[in-house]
């Protein structure tokens, strides 16, 4: 507290003791070199004049005044000093002054305020003024930052443009300067953005018009885009260094506008060196650029999956078409040979299949590392995938190519010879293509009878292998897809431990066979449907369908055997005069050769007659044992043709290299029966569909009903809306449905 | 009243009865109510429903009609006798008028009358001889301007001609009543479009739900097909004779 018998400091008086400290202090800043620091007494002693003046009982409390006089001592620094030097300058020795000034300022700040600082701590906060920290900034932005703002701003921009071009800068002079901008609003943004940020925006966003307009006519589009991402590269680099962080996204957003959005399209569809050709010319790295680039511009990768779809699509075609010849000059080779067209195929179509996966892996390889593994372009590879895998190649659906090429990899002696993994990997491959197939059910009929004649046969490589591709088949497709092939698999083992048992039973009874025998039991069902025939075995085989008979029915009750001769094996010793062969025939094959033991000439009808089979049969037994490879009877008169009216003899003089052989029986052409069934099945699951949806809604409009069915099947095939509404128009006239009698676009359930 | 009008009058009223097989007194009334005019009586008689009123018909007449065609063996007419009816009414048995007069009878069966059929119709309708069946054709000739009966005649005629045994109608039938009812003052103008389009391309028998909405597709699509809708519930078949059209049209246009 002041001494109260101590005068009271009149204000001129103190103020010539703190307008010498100010002047001293304007010296030091001035650089004067004979001026030396405040000391603790000298600063002291200001304090306390202040101290005194400012305490000191009305009406010589000067506390007003003096925050008055403080503030104009920086106005009258300014004036004299500062404006006048920073008029002087311009451009990057303007910003260096700026900078100087400023960092004098705010020393002055410091230590006047410091002077003052007894102001600060009761008139101040009672009265609630500006504290004096502020009042100095204020200063100087009222006065020396509003005058000069706009040359500052319109120097650095000068700089960074030029550094845009490629020159050195000084970037701490620029932060600090920016750093001025933003000090100055003294909390808030409004300076920086307004004064400095909507100009460095705008005129950013002219510099790279300009740039852009310019390569876009001259560069190639890996030039534009290496081009444009060093630019944006540069700007986030910038910002790191000198500019505020907020400015970033904004700057961004505009060097994007311009040298991306702008020109997308004619970018991505820049002849010869658009997305189309990098993609054609496999440039994965700038085409990882372009994803990378046009990810940063909304909607900007559209176009870029767009073509990519386009492009695997027109890949795929290719392939599709490529087989399709493939397919075609195979043909006309065989006609010149004179090979039936029917045994030939396979080479191209596993071709086709194989390059279908190479395919698929090439681009899910692109999807993952260029396009950074996304769902846009995954949607486009799928769709792509789907558009050509639902093709027809060659007159075959890929759905039975898929199935074929599976069965290659299965089978025994399969065209290629592969380790385990690599079928494996292929297997896993395949399947996984399967998912943009639409008529699964084709594949899975097809494939079921592959499977079928592989078990039968005994020609599958690997009962792993199998095993394995039905887990992913029905990890894929559901256990509905495979219930069925699994049940094959597993009916297989289940026949083996059968004729086990029928062994030992045999054993048991002390029955002996003429023949030895296996007999597979097989689920109705599961197995494809075979032709039933009523053909007349020979007496000795008759005697091993009885024991079997008689075994079976001992075991199991209620169970009725159906013999299906036609897939069944039998091994033959035939006699011929140069030394006996062993024969693998099939059943039907045995049946007719072991006819000629008890005759020694038959006629084709007598053939007929005694087997008891059609006459398609007939022929093409009769064909595989006198007209192919192995002439195994004679007939007369001689030919490659068979006709009705030929005679046939057992061939005592043929021969051959081998001392086995197998004679093979041509197969029935199954491709039609596999379709038609898979078209019957499907108009069962139409109407399944119907019956199902319309019973729990029992009132639907078609359209409804019609989408309804199509989301229900679409697992298994994509049903054909004409094929719907005719099994709607079925399911009506067998009274499930009816049509509502005043809107006929509404159907009813008829319980 | 003079002599001589009283006589006319009479004259008149027997005329009306044997027309109508009214009695005296509805006679009289019709004839009174209408100025004495037999024509306009006779309108006012049918058109005022009276004729359900009448008890008057003479069922023996009827009797001997039906004992007249009926077929031997057995009871009821069949094509044999329907045949002769035709003729005796000198109308063509393919006449379309046939089908109404079945339709009024009730009949299930193209060529066919039950006895229940025949008599208890010709009953509803007041005819108990050839002569007033005779004169009632022009009038159901004239029913199938009426929408509504139309309507209800086209329906009919599907059950009325198909085989009672079966579901759908065979197509050769199908296509001689499409004809029946459509040729006729051209009430649909595809008519020999529709036809050969089935025989070239269907070549089965017709389902009734077919049936019925052709005459829906024949009553709200615009001859050039501007208004069908390919995505609604129209038969199957119907898309594909649109399909056809269009394509014979887009031809036609080249």
């Amino acid at each position: 507290m002041s001494d109260p018998r101590q005068r009271p400091v009149e204000l001129e008086e103190g103020w010539k003791d703190m307008q010498a400290g100010i002047d001293k202090l304007i010296r030091i800043l001035e650089g004067e070199k004979n001026e030396s620091q405040f000391n603790a007494e000298q600063y002291m002693k200001l304090y306390t004049t202040i101290y005194n003046m400012c305490t000191q009982k009305p009406p010589y409390d000067y506390s007003e005044q003096l925050y008055n006089r403080y503030r104009e001592a920086f106005n009258s620094y300014i004036n004299e000093k500062v404006l006048p030097s920073l008029r002087e300058h311009r451009d990057e020795v303007l910003l260096r002054e700026l900078y100087q000034r400023w960092c004098n300022h705010k020393l002055m700040v410091r230590w006047l305020s410091r002077f003052f600082n007894y102001l600060d701590r009761y008139y101040v906060l009672r009265h609630s003024l500006h504290p004096l920290k502020d009042v100095g900034l204020l200063c100087f932005r009222d006065h020396v930052y509003v005058e000069v703002k706009r040359r500052a701003k319109d120097a650095v921009l000068r700089l960074i443009e030029r550094e845009r071009e490629g020159e050195l800068i000084d970037r701490a002079l620029v932060k600090n300067i920016l750093d001025i901008f933003i000090e100055v609003g003294m909390g808030g943004m409004e300076c920086y953005e307004k004064d400095f940020e909507e100009p460095l925006l705008r005129e950013s966003a002219a510099y790279y018009k300009r740039k852009a307009a310019e390569w876009i006519a001259s560069d190639t589009c890996p030039e534009y885009m290496i081009k444009a991402e060093e630019c944006l590269r540069a700007e986030e680099e910038r910002v790191d260094h000198y500019l505020h962080a907020a400015t970033k996204p904004k700057l961004l957003k505009e060097v994007e506008a311009e040298l991306l959005a702008t020109y997308e399209a004619q970018l991505i569809a820049k002849e010869g060196s658009g997305a189309a050709a990098l993609l054609r010319d496999d440039k994965t790295e700038d085409l990882a650029r372009m994803h990378r680039l046009f990810s940063r511009v909304p909607k900007g990768l559209d176009p870029v999956a767009d073509v990519f779809r386009e492009h695997v699509d027109g890949e795929g075609m290719k392939l599709v078409k490529e087989a399709a010849s493939a397919a075609e000059t195979k043909k006309e080779k065989d006609k010149d040979v004179g090979r039936p067209a029917k045994e030939s195929g396979g080479g191209h179509e596993q071709a086709f299949v194989r390059a279908v996966i190479a395919l698929h892996d090439k681009y899910t390889g692109y999807v993952a590392d260029c396009f950074a593994n996304s769902s846009l372009f995954h949607k486009a590879l799928k769709e792509a995938f789907e558009a050509f895998c639902n093709k027809q190649v060659a007159g075959s659906t890929t759905a039975e190519l898929f199935a074929n090429f599976c069965d290659n990899l299965l089978k025994k002696g399969g065209s290629e010879k592969l380790s385990d993994e690599a079928i494996e990997e292929s297997l896993e491959k395949v399947v996984r293509l399967l998912a943009y197939i639409s008529d699964k059910d084709l594949f899975a009929e097809f494939y079921r009878k592959r499977l079928a004649r592989r078990l039968l046969q005994d020609k599958s490589a690997s009962d792993d292998h199998e095993r394995s591709i039905l887990t992913r088949l029905k990890q894929q497709c559901g256990a509905q897809f495979t219930s069925k092939m699994e049940g094959m698999v597993t009916d297989l083992q289940l026949a083996r431990e059968k004729q086990q048992s029928f062994e030992q039973w045999k054993e048991a009874k002390g029955r002996e066979l003429a023949v030895d025998m296996s007999v597979t039991v097989l689920t109705t069902g599961f197995w494809p449907t075979y032709k039933a025939m009523d053909l007349a075995l020979p007496a000795e085989m008759v005697e091993g369908v009885e024991a079997f008979k008689e075994f079976y029915e001992g075991e199991t009750k209620h169970r009725k055997l159906q013999w299906v001769y036609t897939q069944g094996t039998c091994v033959l010793r035939g006699s011929f005069k140069p030394r006996p062969i062993e024969m693998v025939l099939s059943t039907l094959q045995a049946a007719a050769l072991l006819l000629f033991n008890e005759a020694d000439e038959l006629s084709y009808a007598e053939v007929a007659q005694r087997l008891n089979l059609p006459d398609e049969d007939v022929g093409r037994l009769l064909h595989s044992l006198s007209c192919a490879k192995y002439k195994i009877l004679r007939k007369e008169p001689e030919g490659k043709t068979l006709s009705k009216s030929d005679r046939f003899f057992f061939n005592e003089g043929f021969t051959d290299r081998m001392k086995r052989i197998k004679v093979p029986l041509p197969p029935v052409d199954e491709k039609k029966k596999v379709i038609e069934d898979v078209d019957k099945d499907r108009r069962f699951a139409i109407d399944a569909a119907i019956v199902r949806t319309m019973k729990s809604r029992k009132v639907l409009q078609h359209q409804q009903l019609v989408l309804e069915v199509v989301n229900q099947l679409s697992r298994m095939f994509k049903p054909d809306f004409k094929l719907i509404k005719k099994r709607i128009e079925d399911l009506i006239s067998r009274e499930y449905l009816e049509r509502d009698a005043q809107n006929p676009q509404l159907f009813r359930y008829l319980a | 009243m003079n002599r001589g009008s009283k006589i006319k009058e009479k004259e008149k009223a027997s005329q009306f009865k044997t027309i109508t097989g009214a009695s005296d007194k509805v006679a009289t009334e019709c004839l009174r109510a209408t100025g004495w005019s037999v024509e306009a009586a006779i309108e006012y008689f049918y058109s005022s429903g009276l004729q359900a009123a009448v008890p008057s018909v003479d069922m023996k007449g009827i009797e001997a009609l039906f004992a007249k065609y009926k077929d031997a063996a057995d009871g009821a007419i069949r094509a044999e006798g329907v045949g002769s009816f035709c003729e005796d009414l000198g109308v063509d048995p393919s006449d379309v008028v046939m089908l109404v007069l079945s339709w009024r009878l009730n009949a299930a069966t193209m060529c066919e009358y039950t006895r229940d059929e025949f008599v208890g119709g010709l009953q509803r309708l007041g005819c108990d001889s050839l002569e007033k069946i005779k004169r009632r054709l022009p009038e159901m000739r004239g029913e199938l301007k009426d929408p509504a009966k139309w309507r209800e005649v086209y329906h009919y005629a599907f059950a009325w001609a198909k085989e009672k045994n079966q579901k759908c109608l065979q197509l050769d039938v199908a296509m001689g009543m499409w004809q029946l009812l459509f040729a006729e003052e051209r009430r649909w103008q595809y008519i020999d479009d529709w036809c050969a389009f089935l025989q070239a391309h269907h070549n089965r028998a017709i389902s009734r739900d077919t049936w019925v909405q052709l005459f829906e597709f024949v009553r709200t699509v615009k001859p050039d097909f501007s208004n069908f809708d390919e995505s609604a519930a129209w038969p199957y078949l119907i898309d594909e004779f649109v399909d056809y059209m269009r394509q014979r049209q887009a031809v036609a246009e080249d």
